[in-house]
């Protein structure tokens, strides 16, 4: 086994793993129209479905050779070229940028993460896009997202990253937009990648700033040189004010009073820009919930699998940057903590099931972000991973259930309003049970994988804080960074478990009204066939005549989309093996993926932990301590108690959505939105921070573009274009006249050219330039001219020195400061014309010293 | 020997004369006659100086003895060759046209 896998140090299996994804992307791309959906089918599954083997070959090489250095930071490394080089570091050393992948224990999960779950989408898809006409277009997109997320993930250095980031941007863009036939889904695709672009814009600067300071851009360069981003002198720091060095001065000389901050912060708010537009954080999240626009499977593999994990992928990556700067890391866990409690707060009055799950996905990528804001990489990691297996199960529940809810309405928006379900456990008996463990999973339900992650978050998130990293350093000359007020644990903690509560009612509220209760598909678009049986029964049971056609009942999966309200249409039905099977997969991991990381002392060992521990070390050792210098021994009390706020915020949040939704049928929500419209309506709207984004900054670019646009219609088109065109077009006119087709006019005009072309060569052209020789000397040389002879009077008193004429084309002048002189020179040519310019020549007065 | 004075007059009178018989007549046949007869009035120039430059030695620096002048008349006399073809060409065409040669009713090329 050993000796068939190539060498850590050229670890070729990394291209397999990359390249699969990449050449199914290019054959549907290229030929999936002629291939045939069975063909691209194949191509698609088995592009991902390779990737995923070798990544899990992969990965057990990784373990090998983990067990064999004792736990240490192991990588496997492919380099498959040189990039290019650059300049950085304070002594502008060359910096090169290679195009070179590395798997280490953080990488390997998140690859067969993305493998893995994005395998088994892939699966659903196929079943679930069937009826789709651009088949092959879609998995061809499906695959190259899966590809832009391994070059994010695989890559070993920023900028290459940086290529896999855009990636992912851009497929997120084709997929959002994948029905770009309809306005609404193109405009949403848009704006993700607007969005991103935000974000893109930070991590661009964080790049610049790190080759800068760092003098590197791959990780174990940043690593080594992180340390310079801590420096107290002040060429060390980041000048943020004035910008571009700038001065002020009269009235707003006061702004001038300089504000810098050091290199560690700024990189790790640039970056934290980059992550909030990724992993879709306060205040660059808007794109997500729009971004549901695309098909369901996509929604699943942006929310779930790829994509929105960058942002915290990529500080768990560079934790050791982010530890440096304790005000970066205070911001990360205020980020994520409100976004966890924002994004909640709108998801409780949702009604659209994939808007519901949206916000949902925000509220846990806050809480990952409050993770690894409080130095809880590997607690926040741990919930990428769990959500990874419940939000793809709950997103592809959500698309059996839109399918299973297509059979009867044909609408996008209705089929996908909880308003219109209800009862489906009946129908989809698969799709229930995988939803219900996906929901266990995220409200928290005990012993599920979510329960697991988002009770770490929530311990660590009161019991750690980030220190001045320089503790850790040992460093002789200090430098004072900031420390988050002792406040921030336990604020954290409650934003988090109120977050947690309204998950756990969001979540349940949206389980039950799905599952739970009637029907209230019925009334909507056709009448049913099932209730068109009960008509035909009821009339068959007064005429007491034959039994009911059993058959028609039957739901039939190759039912005609288009609607026809004259027939009747189906009842909701269960969705095929390729759509069933990953659901019940991706349940099972979600109820049993806690095993790998599990707290509270349930097991001896701790997997994941004590796997990601060498890549986290270097962060958390050096930076990241017990809240008020308390020891481990004090954490370790608190560990039951903290447990019991996430507990509470479950069964609290369960009870109320059952009480509301099932013991008192939605009455109690109905009249608390009567009584409090403001408030109903404000978090319908979402908080208008679309409206609010509308208002200000997108206001503000529109009317730049509308002052440029007028700039360049007034002045720039009617100026600078009609203007010179017009005056072509009139000189064209008056010149058209002499164009009148004789060519006698044509030879007359072309002898009075001649004529005039005659007489300038018959003539001389006198002329000279002028030169300083120095030494107070100039040097006057005439300009040459075919058969001329010249005679010079250099003293310009009309009377020249030598009376033949010569070929002496230059004359050596010398003139004291302060004078001047005429020079006149004679020119004549072999018609035995001549002609005379005069030159002034004059010395200025040199500037006496003020000795 | 007839001095290069005499030949270059001849010329000059030769090529004015072409060039008011170009400018004023107005039968196009007669045009190109014109035109022939400037370009033989060049042609006359330039073999006369190079006569006259050998005549006095100034051609004796060259390898052998310099008759650049009268093969430079031969080249015009070819292009001549080929400028009355096309010219004639361009007379047949008009006059299919046109049922003329007058040069003043070739006016398709205005504005």
């Amino acid at each position: 086994m050993r000796s068939l896998l190539p060498s850590p140090n050229d670890y070729v299996l990394i291209a397999v793993i990359l390249g699969m994804p990449l050449l199914g992307a290019f054959v549907n791309g290229i030929w999936g129209n002629r291939l045939g959906k069975r063909a691209v089918r194949l191509m698609a599954l088995g592009a991902v479905g390779v990737s995923f083997v070798a990544s899990v070959l992969a990965f057990f090489s990784l373990a090998q050779l983990s067990n064999e250095d004792k736990g240490a930071h192991v990588k496997l490394v492919w380099t498959a070229w040189e990039w290019m080089h650059t300049t950085g570091g304070h002594g502008g050393a060359s910096v090169p940028i290679e195009a070179k992948f590395s798997i280490d224990q953080l990488s390997g999960v998140m690859m067969l993460i993305v493998t893995g779950v994005g395998f088994l989408i892939h699966l659903y898809a196929t079943s679930y896009m069937d009826t789709d006409k651009s088949y092959a277009r879609f998995f061809a997109y499906l695959n190259l997202f899966i590809f832009a997320m391994l070059v994010l993930i695989l890559a070993d250095n920023l900028p290459l990253l940086f290529v896999g980031w855009e990636g992912v941007g851009l497929c997120s863009y084709l997929l959002i937009g994948f029905w770009y036939e309809n306005a609404a889904n193109a405009a949403a695709g848009k704006k993700a990648f607007i969005a991103n672009r935000v974000g893109d814009f930070g991590l661009l600067c964080a790049m610049f700033l790190l080759v800068e300071y760092t003098g590197a851009l791959d990780w174990n360069g940043i690593a080594n040189g992180a340390t310079n981003l801590l420096h107290p002198g002040d060429a060390y720091r980041v000048h943020v004010w004035p910008l571009g060095g700038g001065h002020y001065q009269g009235v707003l000389a006061f702004l001038n009073h300089p504000v810098t901050v050091s290199a560690a912060t700024a990189v790790g708010m640039a970056l934290l820009l980059g992550c909030t537009g990724k992993s879709a954080q306060i205040p660059l999240y808007v794109w997500l919930p729009d971004a549901m626009a695309g098909p369901t499977p996509v929604s699943a593999l942006i929310h779930a699998a790829t994509m929105v994990t960058a942002g915290i992928y990529l500080i768990c990556r560079l934790s050791f940057v982010f530890v440096l700067s304790p005000f970066t890391m205070m911001m990360i866990a205020i980020v994520g903590a409100g976004t966890a409690l924002f994004a909640a707060t709108i998801a409780v009055v949702q009604n659209d099931i994939k808007k519901v799950l949206a916000y949902s996905t925000i509220s846990q990528l806050g809480f990952m972000f409050l993770g690894v804001g409080v130095g809880a990489f590997t607690a926040g990691f741990f919930h990428v991973f769990t959500h990874a297996f419940f939000k793809a199960c709950l997103f592809l529940c959500a698309g059996s259930v839109i399918h299973a809810m297509h059979a009867r309405i044909h609408d996008d928006d209705k089929a996908q309003d909880v308003r219109n379900m209800g009862g489906l456990r009946k129908w989809l008996p698969l799709t229930h049970l995988s939803f219900a463990a996906a929901t266990a999973a995220i409200i928290g339900f005990p012993l599920t994988s979510g329960f697991f992650s988002k009770d770490e978050i929530l311990y660590r998130a009161f019991v750690d804080r980030t220190v001045n990293p320089e503790d850790g350093l040992g460093l002789v000359q200090k430098m004072t960074t900031y420390a988050p007020p002792q406040w921030i644990g336990p604020v954290l903690y409650a934003t988090a478990v109120l977050a947690a509560l309204l998950t756990a009612f969001y979540m349940c509220r949206l389980y039950l009204l799905t599952f739970w209760g009637d029907f209230k598909g019925w009334s909507i678009g056709r009448p049913s066939l099932l209730a068109r049986r009960e008509v035909a029964a009821a009339q068959l049971t007064s005429a007491q005549a034959a039994e009911p056609d059993a058959d028609d009942a039957r739901a039939d999966a190759d039912h005609p989309h288009h609607e026809d309200l004259a027939t009747p249409g189906y009842p909701p039905h269960e969705s095929p093996w390729q759509m069933t099977v990953p659901l019940i997969i991706l349940a099972a991991f979600s109820l049993f993926a806690g095993v790998l990381d599990p707290g509270f002392g349930i097991f001896k060992e701790r997997p994941l932990d004590h796997w990601l521990e060498p890549v986290f070390k270097a962060a958390t050792e050096r930076a990241v301590v017990f809240e008020n210098g308390h020891d481990a021994a004090w954490a370790e009390h608190l560990e039951w108690p903290l447990a019991l706020g996430g507990f509470l915020a479950f069964v609290v949040g369960t009870g109320l959505a059952w009480w509301v939704y099932i013991a008192k049928r939605g009455a109690p929500a109905q009249r608390l939105a009567e009584t409090q419209p403001g408030l109903y309506h404000l978090l319908l709207d979402k908080w208008r921070i679309d409206e609010l984004y509308d208002a200000t900054v997108i206001a503000a670019l529109e009317s730049l573009a509308e002052t440029a646009s007028a700039v360049d219609k007034s002045l720039i088109d009617a100026v600078l274009a009609r203007l010179t065109a017009l005056l072509v077009a009139a000189s064209g006119t008056v010149l058209r006249a002499f164009q009148n087709g004789v060519v006698h006019v044509y030879a007359a005009m072309m002898v009075v050219g001649l004529a005039f072309a005659g007489w300038f060569f018959a003539v001389p052209h006198p002329n000279a330039t002028v030169a300083d020789a120095g030494n107070d000397d100039y040097l006057v040389t005439a300009a040459p001219g075919v058969g001329y002879a010249y005679r010079w009077d250099a003293d310009g008193d009309g009377k020249p020195e030598k009376q033949d004429f010569g070929g002496d084309t230059t004359l050596k002048l010398h003139l004291e400061p302060g004078k001047s002189q005429n020079v006149n020179l004679e020119v004549r040519n072999s018609f035995g014309l001549v002609r005379t310019k005069t030159i002034h020549l004059a010395r200025p007065q040199e500037p006496t010293s003020s000795l | 020997m007839i001095p290069a004075e005499h030949y270059v007059v001849l010329s000059a009178l030769l090529f004015v004369i072409g060039g008011v018989g170009f400018l004023v007549r107005r039968n196009v046949l007669v045009t190109l006659m014109s035109i022939e007869v400037m370009l033989n009035a060049s042609n006359l120039a330039l073999v006369a100086f190079n006569r006259s430059r050998l005549a006095r030695g100034l051609g004796q620096n060259y390898v052998g003895q310099s008759h650049t002048g009268q093969v430079f008349a031969f080249f015009i006399i070819a292009a001549e060759a080929a400028e009355v073809a096309v010219g004639l060409a361009i007379v047949l065409a008009f006059y299919r046209l046109r049922r003329t040669v007058r040069s003043d009713e070739a006016d398709l090329l205005k504005n």
